[in-house]
C-alpha cells in the first residue's frame, strides 16, 4: 500500500518536473513586464509582435523549415530503397551495412558537425546550405529505416510476390502494393526525421553563419547573453510545433508507445 | 546470391554513395587529420590529449556529470513507466502521459534547457520555493555548478529511459505477474524475481542510450555552466570554432568517439551476458 502511494507519489512528480519547464516558457512569453517572469504579470501578445517583426527570426525559420523539409525528403528517397534492399534481399555485408547506416544514432553530433565543417571546407562548401542539408540527412536516415523495416514483412512480401505473379511490372507493385502497406512506417519515420532535423542544434551549430542560421542555432546564439520575453515568445512557437508533429502522428499512425498492441 | 546482389543494387546505390560521400569520408578525414601536426604524421595531438592533466580533470567532470545523470534517469524513469504501464487503467490519461513525454523530446535542447536557465537562476521559481518552504534559507547557486547541469540533462535525457523501459514492460505479459502472485509471492518478490528480470534489457538499453548521449551534449553543459563547467564536446567545439586547430580538434573528437564506442559496446557486452543469465535473448 504504502508502495503504491510512493509510486504514484514519485510519477507525478516525474511529470510535472516534465512538464514545468515548457509551461514556464510558454507563460512567460505573455507577460506585460520587460523581463521574463513566472507567473506572468499582465497578458501581452507584443512580444510575438516583436518577434514577427524582427526578419531575422522569420528567416531562421525559414531556414529550419526549408531545411527539414528537404532533407526528410531526401531521407525517405534514401532510406526506403535501402529498407527493401536490407528487408528483401540477401547479399555479403548486409549487416554492416544496416550498422553503418544506423550509426550516425550513437555517434556524437559534435563530433559528426566537426568532420562536416572540415569536410565541407576543403570542398568549398563551407558553412553552406549544403553542409548543413548533408549533415541533417546522415542523422535523420536512421529513423526513416527504424520505422520503415519492421514494416516490410514476410507476409507483406508475400503479397508483393502475388501482385508479381498477376503481371505488375516492380515499380507498380511498389506503389500499388508495397507504399500502401508501410503508409505508416513512412509518416511516424518521415515526422520523427523531420523533427529531428528542425531541433538540432549540436550538428548544426558548426555549419551555420550569423547570416544563414537555423532557429534553435539562432536561440542558443541569443540566449547565452540575452533573455527576455520574445526569447520567450520565439521558444513557444517551437513548443507549439512540437505539439503539432505530435498531434500529427497521434492522427496519423497513433502513438503506440507503451502499449502492448502493435 | 549474384541475383540477390543484382536486385539489391541499384536499391543501394544511391545510399550507399550518399553515405560514403558525407559520412565515411568526413569521418575518415578527421581520423586522418587527427594524426598530422605541422603539415607531417605524428601522434602529438593524442599526446596533448592525453598527457594533458586539465583534460583529464575535464574528463572525469564529463563523466561525473554523465554518471549522476544516468542514475538519476533509471531513478526516476523506472517508477514512471512502471506507473504508466502497470498502474493507469484509463487509456486516455495513458495516452495524454504519453504525449506529454513526448512533447519535450520534440522540443530543442535549447529551448528545454532555456528553461531550466529560468527556472534554476537567483530568483527563479526553484529557488523561491525552496527558501519559500523553509528547505533553504537564502537562494542557492545552481547555475554554474555540475548540479545544474545534471538537473538541466536528467530533464532531457529522461524520457529516453522512460519509453526504454516501458515498452520493455509493456511487452511482458501480465499473465506471468498473476502466475507469480497465484502461486503465493509477494508483489515485491514478483517485482524483484519476475518483472524487474524481464524488462532488464529495455533498463540496459535506456542506460547506455543516456549515458552515450550525456557523455556528448554540449548544449545544455554550455547553457547552464555560466562558463564556469568545461565538458568534454565543448573543448572539440573551441578547438573548431575558436582555435581552428583542426589537427587537434580531430584528437579530441576521436577521443571522444571511441569512449563512446567503448561504452556502447561494453553495455551491450553486458546486456547479452545478464540476457543469457536470464535465458533471454537481448533485443
Amino acid at each position: 500500500m504504502i508502495a503504491r502511494l510512493l509510486l504514484r507519489v514519485v510519477s507525478w512528480s516525474v511529470m510535472a518536473y516534465l512538464i514545468l519547464p515548457l509551461l514556464v516558457i510558454v507563460g512567460s512569453s505573455f507577460t506585460a513586464t520587460s523581463y521574463l517572469a513566472f507567473p506572468p504579470q499582465g497578458l501581452t501578445l507584443d512580444w510575438y509582435g516583436r518577434m514577427l517583426a524582427d526578419n531575422s527570426y522569420l528567416a531562421a525559420f525559414g531556414t529550419s523549415t526549408l531545411l527539414a523539409l528537404v532533407a526528410t525528403a531526401a531521407a525517405l528517397l534514401l532510406g526506403v530503397p535501402a529498407a527493401l534492399a536490407i528487408a528483401r534481399c540477401e547479399f555479403p555485408g548486409k549487416k554492416f551495412l544496416l550498422s553503418l547506416l544506423m550509426s550516425p544514432l550513437v555517434l556524437p553530433h559534435v563530433v559528426l558537425g566537426a568532420a562536416l565543417l572540415q569536410y565541407c571546407a576543403a570542398l568549398g562548401l563551407m558553412r553552406s546550405f549544403t553542409a548543413l542539408l548533408v549533415g541533417h540527412i546522415v542523422i535523420i536516415m536512421p529513423f526513416v529505416l527504424r520505422s520503415v523495416l519492421p514494416q516490410l514483412t514476410p507476409e507483406q512480401r508475400a503479397l508483393e510476390e502475388a501482385s508479381a505473379d498477376l503481371g505488375a511490372r516492380p515499380m507498380e507493385t511498389f506503389f500499388l502494393v508495397t507504399l500502401p502497406q508501410i503508409r505508416s512506417g513512412l509518416a511516424s519515420g518521415a515526422i520523427f526525421a523531420f523533427i529531428s532535423s528542425w531541433i538540432n542544434v549540436e550538428l548544426s551549430i558548426f555549419n551555420t553563419t550569423a547570416e544563414m542560421t537555423t532557429i534553435p542555432v539562432k536561440l542558443f546564439n541569443y540566449v547565452q547573453y540575452t533573455i527576455d520575453p520574445v526569447i520567450a515568445a520565439v521558444s513557444s512557437i517551437t513548443i507549439g510545433v512540437a505539439a503539432l508533429a505530435i498531434i500529427l502522428l497521434d492522427l496519423t499512425v497513433g502513438l503506440h508507445l507503451l502499449s502492448d498492441r502493435r | 546470391m549474384s541475383a540477390a546482389m543484382n536486385r539489391a543494387l541499384p536499391l543501394l546505390a544511391a545510399p550507399v554513395a550518399f553515405f560514403v560521400a558525407f559520412f565515411a569520408v568526413p569521418m575518415i578525414v578527421v581520423v586522418s587529420s587527427s594524426l598530422m601536426a605541422g603539415g607531417v604524421p605524428s601522434l602529438g595531438n593524442y599526446a596533448r590529449v592525453l598527457f594533458d592533466q586539465y583534460h583529464w580533470d575535464v574528463l572525469a567532470a564529463t563523466f561525473r556529470i554523465a554518471g549522476l545523470t544516468t542514475v538519476a534517469c533509471a531513478l526516476l524513469g523506472y517508477p514512471l513507466a512502471y506507473y504508466l504501464v502497470r498502474v493507469v487503467k484509463s487509456p486516455a490519461l495513458r495516452r495524454t502521459c504519453v504525449i506529454l513525454l513526448v512533447l519535450p523530446l520534440f522540443t530543442s535542447n535549447i529551448v528545454r534547457s532555456f528553461g531550466w536557465m529560468v527556472l534554476l537562476g537567483r530568483n527563479g521559481l526553484v529557488n523561491d520555493a525552496l527558501v519559500g518552504v523553509g528547505i533553504l534559507d537564502r537562494p542557492m547557486r545552481f547555475l554554474g555548478t555540475e548540479l545544474g547541469i545534471v538537473i538541466g540533462l536528467v530533464y532531457i535525457l529522461l524520457p529516453f529511459i522512460v519509453l526504454a523501459v516501458g515498452n520493455a514492460l509493456a511487452a511482458v505479459d501480465p499473465a506471468l505477474e498473476d502466475a507469480s502472485s497465484d502461486l503465493g509471492a509477494t508483489p515485491f518478490d514478483t517485482f524483484r524475481t519476475v518483472t524487474f528480470p524481464l524488462c532488464l534489457p529495455g533498463l540496459m538499453s535506456g542506460i547506455v542510450m543516456v549515458f552515450t548521449l550525456a557523455v556528448s551534449a554540449y548544449v545544455t553543459p554550455a547553457l547552464l555552466s555560466g562558463g564556469k563547467i568545461t565538458v568534454f564536446p565543448m573543448l572539440i567545439f573551441q578547438q573548431y570554432s575558436t582555435v581552428f586547430d583542426v589537427n587537434y580538434g580531430g584528437a579530441l573528437s576521436m577521443t571522444l568517439l571511441v569512449m563512446t564506442l567503448v561504452l556502447v559496446g561494453l553495455a551491450g557486452w553486458i546486456g547479452n551476458a545478464g540476457a543469457s543469465a536470464t535465458g533471454r535473448k537481448a533485443q
